[in-house]
Order: structure tokens, then C-alpha cells, then sequence
């Protein structure tokens, strides 16, 4: 009970319970099943759970499998692209010009040649999670230090070596954000992949409870995707504090 | 070496040269069908059919438009929340749990509930866009903003300064920057929500004449939406790298020099 | 001559209870018009809290700084400061010219174009004619303080406090700038106070030398430095009299650091 009483608590605390009575008090007046505030939607979540829960694994489990792919082809792709200065160089357009085609745009077209199952989805997907990945590995690999090329020189590495100790953690905090864009893109595409070929998934359950206007079943839907988010971030958070606490560190100390 | 230069200097031509070499080679290998893999001048004709017809031009200038809206919109009010969030400390730490958990909504969930409440019209358009990338500008803003070191803030003091100038003439100019950073990322997420609700809403844009094209199995048209849409990236991109080198002009020139 | 700082007994601490850290303990010394006072202490004393205190940027616990007959309650139209990481405090978006000028935006006397010919003045008089159009990245480190002195003197603040300004430069251009400071001071008149952790630069510069004690920090010696006006690097370094002085104040300091347990120095 120490926290109830600290300040920072109800600092963080108030804007949020503000916004939920004045939403509260809206719906009330508005008396429709259109309009539901946050009790009606506690209400759903309490009474669809479970169903919310099992879809909210094809849709994790989907968005896991093609970040995977994505970061297994990519990051090494990315890498190599960086060390091979001019094919880097003459491709960099090329990448950014995918990175402006909207995964959506690709939905269509992976349609004709997966159909709407869960390979089609799949590789959605992998498409959003790999242009996030590319762009910040290709970027990290080819901005590392020439210090840090002369250290391994003056302490004979070899070129394995050098990849290992100097140039991967050189390009790690990079790759992280990578990483961390890929996850959020990999989870927003995954949705939306479900509500465009639709089978089954988060996104279908949220579709459906809205065409049958349950309302508050959509945004029980929309809040567990929301938590999931949160959670998903808050551990890739902690995998980078863990990893990269001294990239932190030492960004701090010039701040 | 002479080759090597030519070839940097023209490398954005070189680049678009090849992925239309490649394709056209995959296309005509006949690797996969042809039906679904047209080559280059089928997907140009399928242009120019749509061009003719006045539906590209007028679809495009709808989604492009959306788009554009969507991203003034909210990096308008990103950047402001950040500004009040760093004026009054009390707002900054209230807002955090609401950046947490709105954020990682997706556009497309949205845009079922928001057709009931808003109709199919610009205001869905312009809610959906909005509360999906004001984040990226909100947040870069905040931790740029709040990152402006002591030295920066106590010199601005020295010279008289009020807080309400240290904060518009010292620490926005510092933010700049990591706000513009974020800006551009959600120019990319802008693109992708606007493209996204045009398919579920079903109603205009390039969107839903990819969905529709596609039913129709009008595959080389499909081909070429797509075209337009990077293409409609690279368009909102160029016009950010307009207004980034106007105000932060210095900062390019200056992460430049240690490259 | 008129004083023109004063520090009354200035206490600070940091923190409260059990855990709290005395920092300055009851300082007190003056400043007159026309003076330039060097502070030096041992590492990890109060210097840098004392200088914000003088600078009006921190509120002491106890005591009081007055400017001129006042008691500072904040930072004031009178004081400038130049601060030893110009990194930072020049501003990166802004050009040397726009730098110098932007030390003028409380004067509302002169024109626009008047506060640009005067930036073009102080730049030339720190030796950056020709630099005024550059950005400060694009110079070196004993350049951009440059600047920042420029800046400091553009404000015509009648005291400029300058807090290890030359730390961070190496030493040849460390010496050039002891000069090009002491000739600028002079030139302008200018009251200012230095602090520094370099005992042979606080001795060569100063007209007096305040030396710190350890934390809680108060004033130990004031030893004014009676080697007249014209400095040299050369010749004064060698004057028996500046090796007298720089060894009272060296073996204050140094009787500090024998008396503080090894584990407090990292």
C-alpha cells in the first residue's frame, strides 16, 4: 500500500481515471449500446475473454513467426550490405523505395499467390518487420567508427573476429531500434492482415462483434490488443536494458 | 574507378534499373505465371489506362491528400503536447500511461468502430490517421525537449532569458531535429493507416481500388497501384526533406562532416 | 575602488538528514571593481557549485551574494558567464555572428544591424575575422571557446565569471588563450572572476588567488598576487615571485589531498 500514497503514483494516474469518468458520463447520457463506456466494455471483457484470449494467439503467434523470418533474412542481409560499400550504396535508393510501399499495398498481391491463409498473412507480415530491420542493420553496419576498424587492425583480429567483438556491438544499439519498429509493424500489420483475409485472429473477432454492433465487444478486443502491445514492448525494453546497458549508460553520462 | 564514380553519382537511376531489369527478367523467364507476374510494359499500360480514365488521378489525390492532412495534423499536436509537456511536468508524466496504451492500437482496428461513430467521411479519415501517428513526433519531441542539457538551459538564463524563450528559442531549436526524426516516421505509418481504412471503408482511394482491382483480377492495374503508392512515399518524403532543411538545415550539414 | 561581489557566508548542502552532503560551508570574499580573482580548491570541492551560487543560478542555503550593493536573487542583467563545455553552451543551429548576437538580446539600445557590427567587433577581437559566417561545429575546440568568450564580453556585463573555460583545450592553445583572456579583460575593463582547477594558470592570470578547502568547502587563503600588470608566459613563470606564490598555493591544496582517505578521491 506504500504506492497509494506516493505522488508520482497519482501523477501518472489521474489524466487516464479523468478520461474514463468523463467517457463514463457520455455514454450514460447516451444511453445507446453504440455508445459504450468503460464499464460496459469491463463487462464484455469479463464475458469474452476466453474467446479473446485464443484469438489473440493466431494473431501472436502469426505476428511472432514472420518477425522471425524477417529478422533471420534481414539482419545478416542488412550487415553485408553495409560491408559491401558500393552495392550498398547503388541499392540504398532501391531500399528506400520499398520502405515507402505501405504493407497493406502488398496485401492484394500476396493474396494471388498465398491466398488468404496463414502463409499469405505470414508474409505480410515478414514484409512490414523487414524493411525496419534492413534500413537500421544496413544503416548501423555502415556508420560503424573507423576507430573502431584501426583497433581491430592494432590488435591483429582477424576479419571473423573483428565482425564478432567490434563491428556487431558497434551496430547493436541501432539494430535495436530496428528491432523495436519491426515489432510494433510486425503486430499492426498482423491485424490488419486478419481483417483483410479474414479467417481467424484478433483482428476478425473485433470485426465481428462491430457487424453484429456489439460495440463493447470491439473495444474489449481493441484493449487486450493494447496490452499485449504494452507487454511485448515493455519486454523488448528489458532484453535491451539488459544487453545494451552500456550504450545507455553512456548516452546518459553526455546528456 | 571512373565506372564506380558514374555509377554513384547516377545511383538512384542505376537502382531503379535494376529492380526493373530484374523483374523484367523474372517476368519473362515465366518463373511464375505471367498472369500474376506481368512484365514491366503490361503494369505501364495498366498505368495509362488509369491515367486516361481520370480514377488514378483522382483516387491519388484523395489518399495523397488524406495523408498529408493526417501528418500536418498531427505533428501539429505531437508537437504541442510535447511543448505543454514540458512547461507544466504535472501533464508530461499524466500523459505517459495514455501514450503507452493508445499507441499500440493499430489503425486498422480502429476503423471499424470509428465508421459507426464518424460516418465514412474526412473525419474518419482524419481520426484514424491522427491518433496513430501523433506518437512518433509527441514522443521524439518530449525526450528531445526534456534531453536539452543544463549548460544549454543555464546559458539561456544568463542572457536574461524567461523560461518561455529558453523553451521556444533554446530547447525547441535543439529538438528539431528528433522531432523532425519522428515526423518522418510517422509520414511512413500516415501512408499505411490512410491506405488501410480506404480498404475496409470501401469506399474511395487507393485502397479500395487496390481491393477492388484485385477482385477483379485486373492484376497488372494492381501492379501498378502499388507503384503509386511507394511512389506516393516518396512524394511525402521529399516534401518533409523540404521543411527538415529548412529548419534544421544546420543539423544535416553538421552530422555531414563526421559521417 | 567600489566592490563589485561580495559572497557572505554562502552555505549549500546537498540532500537532507543523515545522507546530507555539505558542500559550501560559510564562504566569504569580495570581489572589487577592475579585478581579476582567481578560485582554485582541490578536486570534488564546492568550485562549480560556488560559481552557480555567484551566478545567481543556484539559491544558497544561508548566506548571500550581492552585485553591487544588491542581494542576488537570480540571474542578473550584470553577469555573464562563460562556461567550460562551449559544446554546449554555443548554440549548434545558430552562426558564430548569431551566436555573439544572440549575448545581446536584453540590449535594446542598438539596432539590429548595430548588435551585427559589434559581433563582427568582438569576433575580430578574439581573433575570428573571418569566422563569423561559420557554424561553431565547424571550428576547433579553443575556437568555439573563443566565441563563447566573444559572447560573454557581447552582453557587456560588467562581470564575467568564467568557469574552467580552457579545461577542455589543449595546451598550446591553453597559453594563447591565458593571454588573449588577460588582454581582453583589460581592454575592456572587465571585473572577472576564474574558476580553475589549474594552479599555475589561477596564479598567472589573477590579480588575487582565492584558494578553497575541501568539502565543506570554505575560503582558506586570499592571497593577492603582486606581479603587476604586464604577464608573459615565459617570463613570468620564471619570476621567483611566481614561484613563491604558485608554491603557497599549491601546498594549501596539496595538504587537502594527504588528508583525504583514498577512497573519497575516484
Amino acid at each position: 500500500m506504500k504506492r497509494l500514497a506516493d505522488k508520482s503514483f497519482w501523477n501518472a494516474v489521474w489524466l487516464p481515471v479523468a478520461i474514463l469518468a468523463v467517457w463514463q458520463v457520455l455514454a450514460m447520457r447516451a444511453h445507446t449500446p453504440l455508445f459504450p463506456g468503460p464499464w460496459q466494455t469491463l463487462l464484455a471483457i469479463s464475458k469474452l475473454y476466453p474467446q479473446i484470449v485464443g484469438q489473440l494467439g493466431f494473431t501472436l503467434s502469426r505476428a511472432g513467426i514472420g518477425f522471425l523470418i524477417a529478422a533471420v533474412l534481414m539482419v545478416p542481409l542488412g550487415i553485408l550490405l553495409g560491408r559491401l560499400k558500393l552495392l550498398g550504396k547503388v541499392l540504398e535508393p532501391a531500399i528506400d523505395m520499398l520502405a515507402t510501399l505501405p504493407p497493406p499495398a502488398v496485401v492484394p498481391i500476396v493474396m494471388l499467390f498465398a491466398g488468404t491463409g496463414d502463409a499469405a498473412k505470414i508474409v505480410i507480415i515478414a514484409y512490414a518487420a523487414a524493411v525496419p530491420l534492413l534500413m537500421n542493420t544496413y544503416e548501423a553496419s555502415r556508420t560503424v567508427h573507423p576507430s573502431a576498424n584501426l583497433v581491430a587492425r592494432a590488435l591483429h583480429l582477424t576479419k571473423l573476429e573483428a565482425m564478432l567483438h567490434i563491428d556487431l556491438p558497434a551496430a547493436l544499439p541501432m539494430i535495436a531500434t530496428g528491432v523495436r519498429l519491426a515489432v510494433s509493424s510486425a503486430l499492426l500489420v498482423a491485424v490488419t492482415s486478419e481483417m483483410l483475409l479474414a479467417t481467424n485472429g484478433i483482428g476478425v473477432f473485433i470485426q465481428r462483434q462491430q457487424e453484429n454492433f456489439q460495440i463493447s465487444g470491439g473495444l474489449a478486443g481493441i484493449a487486450f490488443i493494447s496490452l499485449a502491445g504494452l507487454i511485448i514492448n515493455s519486454i523488448v525494453f528489458q532484453f535491451e536494458k539488459r544487453w545494451l546497458f552500456w550504450h545507455y549508460r553512456n548516452a546518459n553520462s553526455k546528456g | 574507378m571512373a565506372l564506380e564514380r558514374w555509377i554513384l553519382r547516377f545511383r538512384s537511376l542505376v537502382s531503379l534499373a535494376l529492380i526493373l531489369a530484374v523483374w523484367q527478367g523474372v517476368a519473362m523467364l515465366e518463373l511464375v505465371p505471367r498472369k500474376y507476374f506481368p512484365p514491366i510494359p503490361d503494369i505501364a499500360a495498366g498505368f495509362w489506362s488509369m491515367l486516361l480514365s481520370g480514377e488514378l488521378l483522382a483516387g491519388d489525390s484523395l489518399t495523397l491528400g488524406r495523408a498529408l492532412v493526417g501528418i500536418v495534423g498531427s505533428s501539429l499536436i505531437g508537437i504541442g503536447l510535447a511543448l505543454l509537456g514540458e512547461m507544466v511536468p504535472a501533464f508530461r508524466s499524466a500523459f505517459r500511461p495514455i501514450a503507452a496504451i493508445v499507441q499500440p492500437i493499430p489503425p486498422a482496428a480502429l476503423v471499424p468502430m470509428a465508421i459507426f461513430m464518424l460516418g465514412l467521411g474526412f473525419k474518419l479519415y482524419a481520426f484514424v490517421i491522427i491518433l496513430v501517428t501523433i506518437w512518433p513526433p509527441y514522443l521524439n519531441g518530449a525526450a528531445a525537449l526534456a534531453a536539452v542539457g543544463d549548460v544549454e538551459v543555464k546559458t539561456g538564463r544568463m542572457l536574461g532569458l524567461s523560461e518561455r524563450d529558453i523553451l521556444f528559442r533554446i530547447k525547441l531549436p535543439a529538438a528539431w531535429p528528433e522531432i523532425f526524426a519522428g515526423i518522418r516516421y510517422a509520414a511512413t505509418i500516415s501512408l499505411i493507416a490512410v491506405v488501410v481504412a480506404e480498404m475496409l471503408a470501401g469506399r474511395d482511394g487507393l485502397g479500395f481500388m487496390l481491393i477492388r482491382k484485385a477482385f477483379a483480377t485486373r492484376i497488372p492495374e494492381v501492379y501498378a497501384l502499388m507503384f503509386v503508392c511507394a511512389f506516393n512515399g516518396v512524394v511525402l518524403n521529399a516534401l518533409i526533406n523540404l521543411l527538415r532543411w529548412r529548419i534544421t538545415g544546420w543539423h544535416m550539414r553538421m552530422t555531414e562532416r563526421t559521417p | 575602488m567600489e566592490t563589485m561581489l561580495e559572497a557572505r557566508e554562502l552555505a549549500k548542502s546537498y540532500g537532507t538528514g543523515a545522507g546530507a552532503l555539505k558542500i559550501l560551508d560559510g564562504i566569504s570574499f569580495s570581489v572589487k571593481k577592475g579585478e581579476f580573482v582567481s578560485i582554485v580548491g582541490p578536486s570534488g570541492c564546492g568550485k562549480t557549485t560556488l560559481l552557480m551560487a555567484l551566478a545567481g543560478l543556484l539559491k544558497p542555503d544561508a548566506g548571500a551574494v550581492s552585485f553591487k550593493g544588491k542581494v542576488l536573487t537570480g540571474p542578473s542583467a550584470g553577469i555573464a558567464v562563460v562556461f567550460q563545455d562551449y559544446s554546449r553552451s554555443l548554440f549548434a543551429w545558430k552562426s558564430n555572428l548569431e551566436n555573439v548576437v544572440f549575448g545581446m538580446i536584453r540590449n535594446t539600445t542598438l539596432s539590429k544591424a548595430e548588435k551585427r557590427a559589434k559581433g563582427r567587433e568582438l569576433l575580430a577581437a578574439v581573433g575570428l575575422d573571418g569566422f563569423a559566417d561559420h557554424y561553431p561545429w565547424q571550428l576547433s575546440g579553443g575556437m568555439q571557446q573563443r566565441v563563447a568568450i566573444a559572447r560573454g564580453l557581447a552582453s557587456e556585463s560588467e562581470l564575467l565569471l568564467l568557469d574552467e573555460p580552457l579545461a577542455a583545450v589543449d595546451a598550446q592553445t591553453r597559453a594563447d588563450m591565458q593571454d588573449l583572456l588577460l588582454e581582453l579583460a583589460e581592454r575592456f575593463q572587465q571585473t572577472c572572476i576564474l574558476v580553475t582547477h589549474d594552479v599555475d594558470e589561477a596564479v598567472y592570470m589573477a590579480d588575487r588567488v582565492v584558494v578553497l578547502t575541501r568539502r565543506p568547502t570554505r575560503v582558506d587563503h586570499d592571497i593577492v598576487v603582486d606581479l603587476g600588470d604586464r604577464r608573459d608566459q615565459i617570463t613570468t613563470r620564471e619570476d621567483p615571485r611566481f614561484l613563491e606564490i604558485r608554491h603557497d598555493v599549491m601546498a594549501a591544496i596539496r595538504r587537502f589531498r594527504a588528508e583525504t582517505p583514498l577512497a573519497e578521491k575516484a
